[in-house]
């Protein structure tokens, strides 16, 4: 039901320029194509600077007519981003979806959305009290959040890929588990071994 | 209404007219002097009234009192249809030239029906194309007791007369003054952008001849020459009587639809937002789009998307993906989506011939 051409090309598309733009996207498992895996850059001169944060995409059937399910898989510290489970609150992943607007356009808006927080509207209560009444506070943590969740999975990944592909697991299993365990060596390694 | 019959048909005749060029328009002049005399020595002057008239259209005929119109009736027919076309429009822009001579010997040396037709000549040139003057002329001609000057045939006889009379005089010797003036004629053509240049050929020689002949004639000179001179000045682009419509008038003959500015005044901001980035697939499912998406418009906002895209989408929210705003309902959606259509066609040509022009 969903546009496969569409989002194969949307998929070419928005990685054509990853290195520019910070966003890139890639199915999250092979199978199907509704399920994809994003990923951004946090931007410069923000708490978030430096992080890449992965956000896993689901795809309904209406998409583009409907809009994508997005939610973080990083957890991060922001007034619009659930501190619990990643989920995500902006207009345009929900009524103010567009079908002209994109995966990328949309992951593009995430990252504005993570230069621009809107505490007056905010998904995470306690985040975005402590943005209103206690900035430097809030900049802190974002900035420790980012630090301990969003680098950890970029940066050595390719080490603890090597290191596992080493201990005799493929490499493709050995990606996608580190990435659904964010990047965690142990916990990958457990999982690994009990599945 | 007239406009709209008359425009068409004289921007045609004048590109025909214009491709046929220079040289065939000097040897037009001299076989139209020759046809000319011919007609002034058969003719009876309302005629010559009527057939300005007739060119003019409905609204000046009904300035016509009823006598001349008679009168002018029965001499029509002789003079019509041996002169198509062309030596009708002649004969008009010399009773042109004759109208506010008319009021001048009508009104005899009133200083004030002077200085109105002074104003109203450079108003005259255009009048074949734009109904306002035509309506202008009419008021200025009943608030002169326009019905009198032109039920008075002899006067008009006289002006024309005079008017041809004295371009036979010169009409052998100043060639090359003719030249000259044409050439100058075609450039302010030129400049004002207006596809007729008829009307431009025509008037010119008969003009210049006119000024030295009317020099030693003591009594009109001196008000028959500011006139002519004036109808001159009318068509240079410098000129404090040029009337404001004309450069409207050059843009409206362009246009082939006579709905044309409703349209332009819409198309023109989505044709330069539109037009450059058109795409070339439907942004929504990215399938390439063909002619009839490519030409469907759906919003006004000018966001393509192809038809299937449209249907999905008014069978949801029925938003706009670019603008957001509702589309038009769907009970009324077969209507609008053909008149939408042919809005999009009609912007596409129209972009098409502004094109050169950016």
């Amino acid at each position: 039901m969903v546009d496969v051409s569409r989002v194969q090309k949307e998929l070419t598309e928005c990685n054509r320029d990853r290195e520019v733009s910070g966003v890139s996207i890639t199915l999250h498992d092979g199978s199907t194509i509704s399920h994809l895996t994003g990923t951004i850059a946090g931007p410069q001169g923000t708490p978030y600077e430096g992080g890449t944060f992965v956000i896993d995409i689901r795809l309904p059937g209406g998409y583009p007519f409907e809009p994508p399910k997005m939610q973080f898989i990083t957890k991060v510290w922001h007034p619009n981003i659930s501190s619990q489970n990643g989920a995500i609150c902006l207009d345009i992943l929900k009524d103010q979806w567009s079908p002209a607007l994109t995966l990328k356009t949309a992951l593009l808006s995430l990252q504005a959305l993570l230069s621009a927080p809107a505490p007056d509207d905010p998904q995470d209560a306690v985040v975005a009290q402590q943005y209103l009444r206690d900035y430097s506070t809030f900049s802190a943590t974002a900035r420790y959040w980012t630090e301990a969740f969003a680098k950890n999975s970029s940066t050595g990944m390719e080490e603890k890929v090597q290191k596992l592909v080493e201990m005799g697991f493929p490499e493709d299993m050995v990606r996608s588990v580190l990435k659904s365990v964010n990047g965690d060596e142990n916990m990958a390694l457990e999982k690994l071994c009990s599945g | 209404m007239a406009h709209d019959a008359s425009s068409p048909s004289t921007a045609r005749d004048a590109k025909k007219k214009r491709i046929r060029g220079n040289r065939s328009a000097k040897l037009k002049q001299s076989k139209l002097d020759v046809r000319r005399e011919q007609w002034l020595s058969q003719e009876s002057d309302p005629s010559s009234v009527w057939i300005g008239l007739v060119k003019d259209g409905k609204e000046v005929k009904a300035v016509v009192s009823p006598g001349a119109a008679a009168g002018a009736n029965s001499g029509s027919p002789i003079l019509a249809s041996p002169h198509p076309p062309l030596p009708r429009r002649r004969a008009e822009i010399r009773t042109r030239e004759g109208d506010p001579e008319d009021f001048k010997e009508d009104s005899v040396g009133a200083s004030q029906d002077v200085g109105s037709s002074d104003h109203e000549s450079p108003l005259h040139s255009p009048v074949s194309y734009n109904p306002p003057i035509g309506c202008l002329q009419q008021k200025h001609c009943s608030g002169n007791g326009g019905g009198r000057s032109f039920s008075s045939g002899s006067s008009a006889w006289s002006s024309s007369r005079s008017v041809t009379d004295s371009d036979d005089d010169t009409g052998g010797s100043p060639e090359n003054d003719d030249d000259g003036v044409l050439d100058d004629w075609e450039a302010v053509a030129d400049a004002l952008s207006v596809d007729d240049n008829h009307n431009h050929q025509d008037p010119v020689p008969a003009d210049p001849p006119v000024v030295p002949a009317s020099c030693p004639v003591p009594a009109n000179a001196a008000t028959r020459q500011e006139p002519i001179k004036s109808s001159t000045r009318a068509w240079s682009p410098d000129d404090a009587f040029r009337p404001q419509s004309l450069p409207s008038l050059s843009k409206q003959v362009s246009f082939p639809a006579s709905m044309g500015n409703c349209w332009v005044a819409m198309g023109i901001g989505s044709a330069q937002k539109g037009v450059p980035s058109k795409p070339t697939s439907c942004p929504i499912c990215y399938e390439d789009l063909d002619p009839t998406d490519s030409s469907f418009l759906p919003c006004p906002c000018g966001f393509h998307l192809c038809l299937f895209c449209h249907k999905r989408i008014l069978e949801a929210d029925g938003r706009c993906p670019a603008c957001r705003k509702q589309y038009i309902s769907a009970s009324s959606g077969g209507e609008t989506v053909g008149s939408e259509r042919e809005m999009g066609n009609l912007r596409l040509s129209r972009s098409c011939s502004m094109g050169p022009r950016y």
